[in-house]
This record gives structure tokens, sequence and C-alpha cells, in this order.
């Protein structure tokens, strides 16, 4: 063990240790405007880290943590220069012994380090579930309880018309209790993990005895034992055993905190108050919906797309066949050709507006309009518009959900909004095209769906349609 | 001759010491400002429901043809990366004229509770390259994958390899199941279905006290006992700050993305193993056959070495280059070393491939 070259130190300690104690008072005094206080040794300190308790300066949570652990620090260095004087024997001081007796704590008393890990899952339970953490502590089942015997009693069955609230209490115990079965083991395990790293920082202290290597300060001694410390844990928290213990725990908490939100969620019920329940079911809807309207958006739809290339395959096939058909001259014979099998069950005056209905879904050629439009004038100007729409729309998709940047130009392409007069046409378009007509509708239908439901997501409402200015 | 050799009027005087610094950090505290960080000035460029991607500004124009998008992990901010003016690995990327953008995912919050994993990759990502792409002008991007973002980022190239002209993964695991992976052995017999069905969200707080406690002594408290040391030094403690700002400004996880990412990563270990299916796509690694740089850290506690350095085995590509940098998960972004080391590998990898 190390030797002291001044055996009449512990003089200077306790006039040191007044020293400070002063100095800090005077400081906190100085900076806050506190009253003295009895002279504890580390009054100064809370008195310092009071200053901060109001929120002064941005950095409250980091000098919380600093505090915590000077705090624990400086408790440290004071046992361990108390217990190696105490039992010093001449200019001999028994440094490890007194290492020992502060890491276990000396006379059964708190050691000087809790292991942080069971401290930092007390504090998990608090974490993401206000007051979480006080509620557990005043469900605590009360010291040395039998567990085992508790749970039998809370698994009994419930009766009369109360029965679903008390079995929900009954189980709001039992998970309690499970907890608290948990968290002992892993307490349990985490007092293995400190003894191995004692083990562990015997073995290094014993690597240190050749001169050269030997430990000669207080913060050198802390190092040696967080690396200790550090090892022995890592070697528990990577077993198998912590493996099952901690996913129990975790799983044991959860199952506690489910109980407890349903009995809120009960509560909230009662009240006429929506509850976390609904709103996420509703949340889970709107966020299919996105979905769905952004990959038809997108052209994702494979079903859809294809459904667009076939339709396109068969519509220039009708086209190409035309041609190919003696029917006149002229376009106007051009569109008869293309209603051709709809002739065959009523006039061709009568099928008209069908016809026109088909290029909404489909490419529209331009040659079959002219004639119509003469004939029908509003609607193939509607017609017309919902056509360049859709065109738009093709040009443009996967664009239209978002604002795109292009140098310090901003392009933003507001939602597409097909006409809706076609639809009304493609109702009556039932008969004579047949597979084809009936098809080219369910497009339409399907297009108008997605144009809809993009104009009600949130953040395109958001968005200028017209303008196309920035937001 | 014993191992301890402590002089006590040296031990006196060291814990003197101690206080004293503490008794000076008093001023020093109230003296410093709320930390900021993101030095480099940049340009949203688009943005879809809490998503911004941005474009950094250089001080001069980007040499490189390519850009590359930085894909940052959902569990923290992607502001480490451009941390402060001598910690940024994107100021560092400008300066030899590469062309960065990253994505900022925000803060989800309830609304985006029921996000997946294909929303991530196929839907945001997917959209954030498409935005940078079309904006270049070129069909291909870099993408620079960090963390969890290097394994959304391996995802992502594996799915749509015909947008990714080069891959970088920098700390990404790979293989989950490594005997020395803390996370991974604490995840395996988590129900996680019961915990996202409890929690919704998963609250940022809980995952910050898990990181923590991967190093528990270490991290709860010797690294406040070493603050002691620099108390006295305002650009030292401002540094410090900054660092503990960025670790506890984490975002809540959209619980089914997390279901997912526990549930086919860590606890199936699907990349490597098979059967990853994001959305309507299987993931397989061997449909990436871009050119992959993948950088991991030899001292990381998070993704440990021997999570990342498999990739190579997997992926399907014949070039393929691997750096392993001397330091920890976080020192790889802002440690003086990293400065040096990490945009210059990057760049100088790029720049051979940029023909």
């Amino acid at each position: 063990m190390g030797e002291s070259p001044n055996p009449d130190w512990m003089n200077q300690w306790q006039a040191l240790a007044r020293q400070y104690t002063n100095a800090w008072q005077d400081a906190s005094r100085g900076a806050a405007g506190a009253q003295p206080s009895a002279a504890a040794p580390m009054e100064g300190f809370e008195q310092w880290s009071r200053l901060f308790s109001s929120g002064a300066g941005g950095q409250g949570e980091t000098i919380e943590r600093l505090i915590d652990s000077t705090k624990r620090y400086a408790t440290y260095m004071q046992s361990l220069l108390a217990v190696a004087t105490a039992n010093a024997q001449g200019s001999n001081v028994p440094w490890g012994n007194a290492f020992a007796q502060g890491f276990a704590g000396s006379g059964g008393g708190t050691p000087l380090f809790e292991h942080p890990a069971a401290r930092a899952w007390r504090e998990m339970a608090g974490q993401g579930g206000n007051g979480f953490a006080s509620f557990m502590g005043a469900l605590r089942a009360p010291p040395n309880a039998d567990l085992g015997e508790l749970k039998a009693w809370l698994n009994l069955p419930a009766f009369g018309s109360a029965r679903q609230h008390q079995e929900h209490y009954q189980k709001m115990a039992v998970v309690t209790v499970e907890y608290q079965e948990q968290m002992s083991r892993y307490n349990a395990l985490m007092l293995k993990a400190s003894q191995r790293g004692f083990e562990l920082f015997e073995g290094k202290l014993a690597e240190r005895e050749q001169p050269g290597r030997q430990i000669e300060s207080l913060r050198a001694l802390y190092d040696l034992w967080v690396d200790a410390a550090e090892e022995g844990y890592a070697e528990v928290a990577l077993s198998a055993e912590f493996r099952e213990v901690y996913g129990a725990l975790v799983n044991a908490q959860m199952r506690v905190r489910a109980q407890v939100q349903q009995g809120v969620e009960h509560i909230g019920s009662e009240l006429g108050m929506p509850t976390r329940s609904e709103l996420d079911s509703i949340g889970e809807r709107l966020q299919a919906l996105r979905r769905e309207v952004r990959e038809r958006g997108n052209g994702a739809g494979d079903g859809l797309a294809d459904e667009v290339a076939r339709l396109r395959e068969e519509f220039a096939a009708i086209k190409a066949g035309a041609k190919g058909t003696p029917q006149g001259a002229g376009g106007a014979t051009k569109a008869k050709t293309e209603t051709e099998p709809q002739r065959k069950v009523g006039s061709a005056k009568k099928h008209a507006p069908r016809t026109r209905a088909v290029p909404t879904a489909a490419p529209a050629p331009e040659k079959v309009q002219a004639p119509k439009k003469a004939q029908v004038p509003k609607k193939a100007q509607a017609l017309k518009k919902a056509q360049a729409s859709k065109k738009r729309a093709r040009t443009e998709k996967g664009a239209s959900k978002a604002t795109v940047k292009h140098g310090t130009q901003r392009a933003t392409v507001a939602p597409v909004k097909v006409a809706r007069a076609p639809r009304k046409v493609q109702a009556k378009n039932v008969s004579g095209a047949g597979n084809f007509a009936s098809r080219i509708a369910k497009f339409a239908k399907a297009s108008l769906g997605a144009s809809r439901a993009r104009a009600h997501r949130p953040e395109e409402r958001a968005r200028p349609s017209k303008s196309g200015k920035a937001r | 001759m014993g191992p301890i050799k402590i002089d006590p009027a040296r031990a006196f005087e060291e814990a003197l010491t101690t206080q004293r610094k503490l008794a000076v950090a008093l001023q020093t505290l109230r003296d410093v400002d709320d930390v900021h960080f993101g030095v480099t000035d940049k340009e949203e460029v688009y943005r879809e429901d809490k998503l911004v991607v941005y474009r950094f500004k250089g001080e001069r124009p980007p040499s490189a043809k390519v850009p590359i998008l930085i894909v940052y992990a959902l569990v923290n901010r992607p502001y480490v990366v451009d941390l402060q003016d001598d910690r940024s690995l994107v100021k560092n990327l400008l300066a030899r004229g590469e062309d960065v953008y990253l994505i900022d995912w925000g803060y989800p919050d309830r609304a985006d509770r029921w996000l997946t994993l294909d929303d991530y990759i196929n839907g945001y990502i997917s959209r954030s390259v498409d935005a940078v792409a079309k904006r270049i002008g070129v069909k291909k991007i870099n993408l620079l994958g960090i963390c969890q973002g290097g394994a959304l980022s391996l995802c992502f190239a594996a799915m749509h390899p015909d947008k990714v002209k080069n891959l970088i993964t920098m700390v990404t695991p790979v293989d989950f199941h490594t005997p020395d992976n803390m996370l991974s052995n604490w995840t395996r017999d988590m129900d996680v279905d019961l915990f996202v069905d409890t929690l919704g969200n998963v609250p940022a707080d809980l995952m910050n006290q898990c990181y923590l406690m991967l190093k528990p002594v270490r991290l709860n408290q010797q690294k406040y006992i070493g603050l002691v040391d620099i108390l006295d030094d305002k650009v030292e403690l401002e540094n410090f700050l900054r660092m503990e700002k960025w670790i506890f400004d984490s975002p809540d996880q959209a619980g089914e993305a997390f279901r997912q990412f526990i549930k086919d990563f860590y606890q199936g270990n699907k990349l490597v193993k098979g059967g990853l299916k994001i959305g309507a796509h299987e993931v397989h690694l061997g449909n990436i056959t871009m050119p992959v740089l993948n950088v991991f850290a030899e001292q990381d506690h998070l993704v440990p070495p021997s999570a990342s350095r498999v990739l190579g085995e997997h992926i399907g590509t014949d070039d393929y280059t691997q750096i392993a940098f001397r330091g920890g998960h976080i020192g790889i972004y802002v440690s003086s070393r990293a400065q040096r080391e990490v945009p210059s590998a990057i760049h100088d990898w790029l720049a051979k491939r940029a023909l």
C-alpha cells in the first residue's frame, strides 16, 4: 500500500475541509444572496446546485448530471480519505481496504457508487409516461411480502355486476407484482455485475504493483474502478441470462403500462372523451389512405398502370382496325368507326356522348373530337379540359406530391382535379363497346377517386394550387 | 510495494482543486449561452410531411458532378455531421468539392405512429433521391448512409440499384447477431409487439436511457467528473455542451417502423439471413452491385465493428472498399482525427469512381 510522507496530514485535512466548505458557502451566498447555513460538508454543494434549479442558463439538464456525478465523486474522495485515516497505522495508509469498504458501504451503509444501470431502470419507468414512476411506487408491494402468495390471491375469480372492474384491478395488481419480481431479478444481476467489477478491479490493481505503474491519485484510482466496473457490467449484459431477464423486465413493465392505459381509456370513455385507441385507429386509417393515394399518384399501383397499358393497346388496336375498314371519308367517318359496335344496338347519335367519354381515361384521339365538338360543344370543351389535366398529371407524376426547388425557383404542382362532367357520361356507357368501355369507365372512376383523395391530403391543403408560388 | 501510492497531502490538494473548479464553474456556466449547431449555410430543396432535404452551400461551387445525399439514422438528429466549425463532416466534404445534401427526418409525433419502413425507404428516401437527382439532372446519385441510416440505405440500394451510383455506409450495422452487440442481446427477448402496442411511438427519453446503459458508469458518471477538468475553459465547455445537447436531442421513434426494425433487423437478422421484405419488395443485398465504401469505427460501442465489417461478404458488387477508423461511434464525425481522415477518404474514393 502507499506510504504517507507526512504523518501529520490528518490535521491538515481537517483544516482544508473547513476551508473549502467555507469557500463554497461564500461562493453560493455571493451568487444567490443565500443565507449561511450549518457547516455540513456538502452544504455548499447543495446551495450551488439550487442556483440552477430555477432554470438559470440553458444547460439545466447537463448541470443536474454534473452536480449528481460530482457529488458522488466528492463523497468518494471524502469517504476514502476518512476510512483511510481511521485505519492508518503510522505512515501506512490502507487505501485498498478503504476503497473496498467504501465500495461496499462501510458498516452496511449505502455504497459510494450504486450501479448506474440499476438507477437508470428506476428512472426509465418514468420516461415517456408522466407520473408513471410515482404510480409504480404507490403500487409497490410491502417489503418482504410473499409475492407468490399475493399473486395467488389476486387470481381469484371475480363475481357480480362489477366483475369486469374487479378483474381489471386484480390484473393491475398482478402485473405490478410481476414487474417487481422481474425488477428484483434485474437488480440481482446488477449486483452480480458490481461484484464482478470489483473482482476485476482487484485484478487491475494487482497489475500495478510494479514501480512506474502505481496509482498516484484519487482520480486515477476512480478511473481504474470505472474501467473494471464497465468490464464487469459488459460481461453480464452480454450474457444469455441477462437477455432473458432484461426481456422479461421490459415486457413486465409494458404490461403494467398497458393495464394503466386500459384504466385511463375506460375513464375517458365514461367521460365522453376521445381515447387513445380511437385516435390511433383514425391515424392508422389515415396513413393507409395516404399510402394508397400516393401509390396511385406515383403510378406505382402496378394493377392500375397495367390496366392503363392494356387499355392503350386495345385502343390503338381499335384505331388501327378502324383505319383498315372502308367506312367512307373524312373525320366523321373515323368517329363512326370507333362507335361501330354501338351502332348495332342503337343509333350513332344516341351513343355519341359515350364516345367522348372514352378519352377522359385513355389517350384521346383528337380527330375523334373534332366533329363531335360541333354537335355538343359544351361537353366537348369539358372533355378537352379533362384531357389536358390528365396529360399534365401523367407528365408530372410524383412531383405533384411535393415541392421541388430548381435553383432559386420552386415549382409547385397543384393536385390535378379531373373534370367531373365526363364521369356522368361514363355511367351511361354500359353497352355497345362492352368490355372495353366498362374497363375505361373503371379506370376513370379510380382516377377520380385518387384525385379527390389527394385533394384532401393535409399538406396539400396548405399549398396554393393556382399561383404556383411558394408556401 | 503496493499498487496504490497516493500521497495524502496530494490527495487533499486534489479534492480541493476539484471543489475549487466547481466553484469557478458557477460563474462560467452562468456565462455560457445556449449552444448552437449547424454551421454550414444550407437551402431547402425538398419537403414532405416532417422531412426536409437540405443542400449545403460551400464557399465555392462543387466540382463533383454527382451529389451525395446523407441518410442519417432515425434515432438521432442529423446535425452531428455539421456540428460546429471545426467539427463538420459536411464542411470538409464541401471543401473538397463535393455537392452535399442531407435528409432531416424531423421529429415524428403521434400522427407519424403508423409510418412503416416501407414508408421511410420506398417512400421518403426514394422521393428524396428523386428530388435531388431531378434537381441536378442525373439519373443516379451517391448515397451516404450513417448508422441506422446506413441500414436503410442498404435496403434502398438493394431495391433500387438503378438510382444509386455509389453507396457509402458509415458505422452501419449489417450483421445484428454478433456476440458483442449489446443492443441486439437486449432486444432479442423483448416482446416488441407488446412494446409498440403499449407505447405507440417509442419515447426519445426511453431510447436515450437505453443508450446510456450500454456503458452506464462511464456515460452517467465518469463523463461528468471529467467535465470538472474543463469547467474553467469556456470554449471546451461549449464544445462539451454542444455534444451533450445533440446526444439528448433525440426524436421519438415512429412505432410501426420501430417494430419492424427490431423484429426484422435485431431479432430476425434478416439483412444477412435473407427474408427481409420492405413493402412489396424483397431485400437481397446481392442486388447491391454499385461500388460500396464501408467505414466503421474500431471502438464503436453501439455498432460493433464485427457487425459492420461483414458487409463485403453479402453484397453483389465487385468494387468494395472497407475502412476501419480508429475511434468510436460519435468520434467518427466529431473527433479531430475524423476531420482529417474521413472526408478525405470519402472524397478520394468517390473521385476514383467519378467517371
